[in-house]
């Protein structure tokens, strides 16, 4: 029996009214990302790269086709159920607003453990762990305002990958960054995917994620023009 | 998620913009601080017109013979031709555990002649030593001093004074009817004048020791009209009214005993129309001030829209993101009503102690009957406080529900993506 995808689209379309005027963000796409792969979506701006990965985590509903993840066909779901799925099987790093700025960084890591009702000693310890592997620990008790840009990024991804789930969406995670900075960023992302096995979709521009990607899909007008799966691993 | 961690988040939420929650917060306060003190201020119009209207002659629980009101006819005495055991009746009246005192009473009617000047009077036979701790029409005296019991002496009213330019030492001609038929007269002697700022009681009211006008009208000691008691607390006085009614029904006594409720109605009407009033201006400070809190909320929720995208995208359920802008209403009421207590208590205690006067702005007024003293008193108004302590988080809570139900409609993908 072949694996489960962990994400998988079936001639997927959304299309936006902008007044008065169909615009297709992204047309028929069908994917299937397998648990444990490491993939970019590249693709120049208003390719529908930022549309699809809102797709793929359930932040938004196609106009037409389906979204699975591990399975559960999103369309389906209510917006509480949909909430209940992000909360346990998704996690998300965004280029911009990541963290809640009343939260310390070791409470916004443990958001989503919080949300499942993990107990406090647990979730201390599961982000700890966490916070001792990606670099930033120490920084537990700071708010994000005392952060470098590059602590926060890796407190967002301290926060998508903390409850192992079936993928990370990742929507230009490095944009913000310097070019040291996002490459020790990747370096723990791709850290996180090979010891781990947590599964990465990036939607991105940079040339140093491309490069890093066991699986690149090019996007061009919304649609997929490149699915390319390389042998190179992820890892740094 | 546990509650704990939305109350902290709502909590901390309130510190980001600190200057915006304090002025919100001190709307509420100054809201909470109005409405306490204007309520407590018409609980002090209220009790100000209660406290005269009973204090100075009417006593706040009366005992008649049953069909002496409302003609007040002279033979009406209490247990008729017999009369009663007079000291019986007031030592029933004062075991009760809400009177602090009860006193007998006589009334008549006639003249009274200076020689140079005669005027109309109605007459009221106190006990001279009983009736100051039941009403303070006694010790209204600003000429003079009291009368004696058994001597032939008057007190009289300030305004009746001046007609018939009579002060204290002077002597008067009493003349009234009694209840035998006869027309009783007799000289007195000028005791004292009373003033009480009540034109009605100071033009027509003289008094008499008892037992000297139940001489002049004929009525033996046994007979009196009335007997008035003092109820601490006003309000008390009808429940103490109903126990005294049925404890003198076992006597066999056909007697009414009515509480001021039911003797000045027209008091009863005014308190219950300023209790209402005081529910209209809790609910118009308080309506005003949603308006105020709603646009404050809104801004703030708008300004955090990206956190609730956020919020949202990590798995918070709609009703979640309500309960968290809830949560921090609650907060901020919780602050405005710290402040405003703590504002609110201090004068209110000042005020009630010290209540300033208005005489530069008017003099000794009358309310439903009762005089009012130019002062602008103020009562302690517990049950409204608490309400206004309600409304105040009712207001914050009301305020967020629009703000707090767009936070969780906010389209996590779109707002993420700034579209």
């Amino acid at each position: 029996m072949s694996e489960q995808p962990a994400v998988r689209t079936s001639d997927v379309w959304k299309v936006f009214e902008h007044d008065g005027i169909a615009v297709e963000a992204v047309r028929g796409v069908t994917l299937e990302i397998l648990p444990g792969e490491f993939v970019v979506m590249a693709g120049p701006s208003g390719s529908g790269k930022t549309t699809l990965l809102n797709l793929l985590g359930g932040l938004t509903q196609p106009t037409r086709g389906k979204v699975w993840i591990d399975g559960a066909d999103l369309t389906t779901l209510s917006e509480r159920a949909l909430a209940r799925l992000r909360l346990e099987r998704v996690g998300f790093v965004f280029q911009a607003y990541n963290l809640l700025p009343v939260l310390t960084a070791r409470e916004n890591a443990e958001f989503s453990l919080l949300l499942q009702g993990m107990a406090e000693d647990e979730r201390h310890r599961m982000v700890g762990e966490l916070f001792e592997r990606i670099g930033i620990a120490g920084l537990e008790d700071r708010r994000p305002a005392k952060l470098s840009g590059g602590q926060q990024q890796r407190v967002a991804v301290a926060r998508a990958v903390v409850g192992a789930p079936a993928l990370v969406l990742a929507d230009e995670p490095t944009a913000n960054l310097d070019s040291a900075t996002s490459l020790a960023l990747l370096d723990v992302m791709a850290n996180l995917n090979r010891e781990l096995g947590t599964t990465f979709v990036f939607a991105t521009h940079d040339p140093q994620l491309m490069e890093r990607a066991q699986r690149l899909i090019r996007l061009v007008d919304g649609a997929v023009a490149l699915d390319e799966r390389r042998s190179a691993p992820a890892s740094p | 998620m546990r509650e704990g961690r939305w109350w902290r988040i709502g909590w901390r939420n309130l510190g980001r913009n600190r200057r915006r929650s304090i002025v919100t917060a001190s709307a509420l306060a100054i809201g909470y601080f109005s409405v306490v003190l204007m309520v407590g201020l018409l609980k002090g119009l209220v009790a100000e017109m209660v406290d005269n209207g009973t204090g100075i002659v009417t006593g706040q629980v009366q005992v008649h013979a049953d069909d002496y009101l409302p003609d007040k006819e002279v033979y009406a005495t209490i247990g008729g031709r017999d009369g009663a055991d007079v000291a019986a009746l007031v030592a029933t009246l004062e075991a009760d555990p809400d009177v602090a005192a009860a006193t007998p009473r006589v009334y008549g009617g006639g003249l009274v002649s200076t020689g140079t000047a005669t005027g109309a009077a109605l007459f009221l036979g106190v006990d001279p030593e009983r009736e100051p701790r039941v009403s303070r029409l006694m010790q209204s005296l600003v000429r003079g001093r009291q009368p004696v019991a058994g001597a032939y002496e008057v007190l009289i009213g300030s305004e009746l004074a001046r007609t018939l330019e009579a002060e204290p030492g002077d002597e008067i001609v009493v003349v009234a009817p009694a209840i035998d038929g006869s027309l009783g007269n007799d000289l007195f002697v000028v005791a004292g004048v009373f003033h009480t700022g009540l034109v009605d009681l100071d033009r027509a009211f003289a008094l008499f020791p008892l037992d000297v006008l139940q001489s002049l009208i004929a009525l033996p000691p046994s007979r009196v009209h009335e007997i008035a008691a003092r109820v601490p607390d006003p309000w008390l006085a009808a429940e103490a009214a109903a126990r005294l009614a049925a404890e003198l029904e076992r006597g066999s006594l056909p007697v009414a005993a009515e509480s001021w409720m039911t003797l000045r109605p027209e008091m009863v009407e005014y308190a219950n129309l300023s209790e209402a009033m005081e529910w209209v201006l809790m609910v118009i400070v308080f309506a005003m001030a949603i308006f105020g809190v709603a646009n404050t909320m809104l801004m703030a929720t708008f300004e955090r829209r990206y956190e609730f995208a956020l919020l949202r995208a990590l798995g918070t359920t709609p009703g979640a993101v309500v309960r968290s802008v809830l949560y921090e209403a609650v907060a901020l009421g919780a602050i405005a009503l710290a402040a405003g207590a703590a504002i609110t208590l201090p004068v209110l205690v000042w005020w009630y102690h010290a209540p300033p006067s208005v005489a530069w702005l008017f003099g000794e007024t009358t309310l439903s009957g009762a005089l009012m003293r130019p002062v602008l008193r103020v009562e302690y108004p517990w049950l409204m406080g608490v309400a206004a302590a309600a409304a105040l988080f009712g207001t914050a809570v009301l305020a967020a529900l629009y703000p707090a139900v767009r936070a969780a409609r906010v389209a996590p993908a779109d707002t993420l993506s700034g579209r």
